[in-house]
């Protein structure tokens, strides 16, 4: 029983060395890498310095767009997804992924530029439109 | 016409019931009598289902678009290959889909040969959890997924399916994530009925080929997702992190975990517990990966609907692990043995599972951080795929240098064939010397790739040295996995961190370089078939003044589809390959050109295609008595 209590002490030591090591990967990645999740109106809501790097999530409205004529970029402006009302200039330089225009739903990583006024997308991402919702046009 | 299969399903669901019920009631009383009653049972809902599943396939044969489903997901261009796989397009006939599979994978244990050997009652507790989750199924598929709704009147033509979808990529995940899916339910109440019944056989051993082939088709199921996602959304890169990626990867870590506490509870009464507890884990955690897609919970690049299933599974997952929970703790005790040291090659492979548990931990954490953050911040917080790189790679860097020493290290303690490992050891420490010469110099790439490397060479090192494993056919499906594991190693570790990209904006005969490649736009070619238009770029790819190959990358309007739609190009290439998006075009003929190179990717899908083949090697006839310790030794050089 001897030998037992020993190789149990052993894989408990070694459990907990690793769980200290994972832990401090973990708490840095947590620390580095957690950026607000919201959608336009939450964004609206809340102090512009604090919206630095964020993920934000919204409906892309049919005025004011206006494409780089190369394809290069796009300034538009985003919707909140069930409040249209709430909107947020937005500017993005890079490629404008196939599915963007009018009424996708996008979600943009980037800041807000305080000066300009204006949502600085670093990505734009479309969502795929799902094989799981086919979208509801008129058939 | 469509009463049919929805009252087969609604037959199925009442006598999955009515089965389970019997079941419980010979528990009950501790006989068995009603055995062959319920065995036919699962045979007559497996007809049943089988019937729907084929209306549905005939219904997308005939275009008969009185079927909602079968408007929303097919139209009358679509080709026959992708009008009957689109199946498994949607929500509802993905859940049909699953459910067959379930259901067959339940009738065919019924004839195989271990199944008879189980003992009476042990059978009888198999059925009432079987049919309980098959019932689950048939709840769900005469509720809020029934995919047999009717419209009317019937529309002429159908919505179509998404371009995107149109790729075989797309046609293969799916199915291969559903035969994994469904393949883990087998093992799992085996699993739970052999624990209570304390029955003699072991459970591992009776659901080793389920577990196996499961694992193999979950496997190739997200590799093949990331094959598609490179292949066909034309932005370079095989996966983000992405939630519903993450939700298929969360159950294979945690049957890639069981896979390995297996080898050591295997013909050794060790970790009893943790091996049901896992394998149950590994089936509820496929659950979880349908509630992650399906229940809108977490936003995701995915516009998924909710479909109404997310409170039953999350309510079905709930009572799963209670029910596990009481299985284990007021469960009958079972005497488990002591490990042997951790340095043996038994405790690399708990230290494997650990690693493996935790990755899955931290996917499924970081997956519902939006969720979890909700507790303490208004706003919810999420987190980047920096975060899971950070966070992941360094826990595989671990896992791979314990793949390149462990079939090194005796079943209990000792080193076997000393000498060759320091040869190894100096070998490994040339490659990664060899990688830093040739700029390999980020700290995990440089570990992951040299270790994959090194995995390699193990490999064939211990072949050459040890002639006992060249006779045992499950040695060579374990060190054939693994072999394909270190080339994929090989490929994740390069392609991700040196890939290059660049843009350009061309005129025809303009020319942009990358690296070393000069790429040339040669022209515009358009043309039109009944269901697509094509505007295809022509470009000539040279390098040292060369020409060495040509490139079209296209832009596709579909008829039923009113966006645009890249298709993507790339020169084949073991070494690095070339990758195409023709990002868009004016009607002078001038074109914004996305280019990037992407070393050594295709190991990616090699050693996949090397892991699933040769997986089945190692599945076990009944012929072939495994001796036990000496074969759990080999099977497991992770």
């Amino acid at each position: 029983m001897q030998k037992k209590k020993n190789s149990r002490t052993v894989y408990i030591v070694a459990l907990a060395l690793f769980l200290v090591g994972f832990g401090t990967l973990l708490m840095a990645g947590l620390k580095q890498n957690s950026i607000y999740f919201l959608n336009v109106s939450e964004a609206l809501a809340m102090p512009a310095e604090d919206i630095q790097q964020i993920r934000l999530f919204g409906t892309v409205a049919g005025d004011g767009l206006v494409f780089d004529p190369q394809h290069m970029g796009v300034r538009f402006m985003l919707a909140d997804s069930d409040d249209a009302s709430q909107r947020i200039p937005v500017q993005y330089r890079g490629v404008v992924p196939d599915l963007f225009e009018p009424g996708a739903e996008v979600i943009l990583e980037g800041g807000y530029l305080i000066q300009e006024g204006v949502f600085n997308a670093k990505t734009l991402m479309t969502k795929c439109p799902s094989k799981y919702e086919a979208e509801n046009r008129p058939g | 016409m469509h009463i049919i299969p929805y009252y087969s399903l609604l037959a199925a669901l009442l006598l999955s019931l009515l089965a389970a019920a019997a079941c419980v009631h010979q528990a009950w009383e501790g006989r068995s009598k009603v055995l062959p009653w319920v065995e036919n049972a699962q045979i007559v809902i497996c007809t049943l289902v089988t019937i729907s599943s084929f209306f549905l396939l005939w219904a997308f044969y005939v275009k008969d678009f009185s079927l909602l489903y079968v408007s929303r997901y097919s139209d009358l261009t679509l080709p026959l290959f992708y009008r009957l796989t689109a199946f498994w397009a949607g929500q509802a006939g993905s859940m049909l889909f699953w459910a067959w599979l379930v259901v067959i994978c339940g009738t065919i244990i019924l004839f195989t040969k271990r199944y008879r050997l189980l003992g009476g009652q042990t059978r009888v507790f198999f059925w009432i959890f079987f049919l309980g989750i098959q019932a689950f199924f048939m709840y769900l598929l005469t509720g809020h997924q029934n995919p047999f709704m009717e419209i009317s009147p019937a529309p002429l033509d159908g919505q179509g399916l998404n371009p995107l979808l149109q790729h075989p990529g797309m046609i293969i995940h799916p199915p291969t994530l559903f035969i994994g899916y469904a393949g883990f339910t087998i093992p799992a109440c085996l699993a739970l009925a052999c624990w209570i019944t304390g029955e003699k056989q072991s459970w591992i051993q009776i659901a080793h080929n389920w577990t196996l082939t499961a694992w193999i088709f979950l496997s190739g199921g997200i590799i093949i997702g990331g094959w598609w996602a490179y292949l066909e959304l034309g932005w370079g890169g095989y996966w983000a992190w992405d939630p519903v990626e993450n939700a298929s990867l969360i159950p294979w870590l945690s049957a890639t975990a069981f896979l390995h506490t297996a080898i050591v509870g295997q013909g050794r009464k060790a970790l009893g517990k943790t091996n049901v507890l896992l394998m149950v884990l590994t089936l509820v955690l496929c659950f979880m990966a349908t509630y992650l897609v399906r229940s809108g919970v977490i936003d995701s690049l995915h516009a998924f609907g909710d479909g109404g299933v997310g409170n039953p599974l999350m309510l079905f997952m709930m009572f799963s692990m209670v029910v596990t929970a009481l299985v284990l703790f007021f469960g009958p005790a079972r005497d488990d043995r002591p490990l042997s040291g951790l340095a043996s090659r038994q405790g690399l492979l708990v230290v494997t599972a650990w690693v493996f548990l935790t990755l899955g931990l931290v996917v499924l954490m970081g997956t519902f951080w939006p969720v979890i953050s909700k507790l303490w911040t208004e706003n919810p917080m999420g987190l980047d795929a920096g975060f899971y790189n950070r966070v992941c790679l360094p826990l595989f860097a671990v896992i791979g240098a314990i793949l390149v020493i462990c079939p090194w290290i005796q079943w209990k303690e000792g080193v076997r064939h000393g000498k060759w490992l320091a040869v190894l050891a100096g070998i490994w420490l040339a490659l990664g010397v060899l990688l830093w010469i040739n700029g390999i110099r980020m700290p995990l790439a440089l570990v992951g790739a040299s270790a994959g490397l090194a995995m390699v060479v193990s490999i064939v090192m211990l072949f050459i040295l040890d002639p006992s494993l060249r006779r045992r056919r499950t040695a060579w499906g374990a060190y054939g996995v693994h072999l394909g594991v270190a080339l994929m190693f090989l490929g994740v570790a390069i392609s991700g961190p040196y890939k290059v990209e660049a843009e350009a904006v061309l005129a025809p005969g303009e020319s942009m370089t990358i690296q070393d490649y000069t790429i040339t736009y040669v022209g515009m070619e358009t043309w039109s078939t009944p269901a697509m238009m094509v505007f295809a770029s022509r470009l000539e790819v040279s390098r040292d003044g060369k020409v060495i190959g040509e490139l079209a990358p296209q832009r596709r309007s579909y008829r039923t589809w009113d966006r645009p739609h890249a298709k993507i190009d790339t020169r084949f290439s073991l070494g690095v390959e070339l990758y195409a998006t023709l990002l868009g075009f004016t009607e002078d003929e001038i074109i914004s050109l996305k280019m990037s190179t992407q070393p050594l990717v295709n190991w990616i899908w090699i050693g996949c295609v090397i892991l699933c083949l040769v997986g089945f090697v190692a599945l076990r006839t009944s012929k072939g008595k495994v001796r036990e310790t000496e074969a759990g030794a080999d099977a497991s050089i992770a």
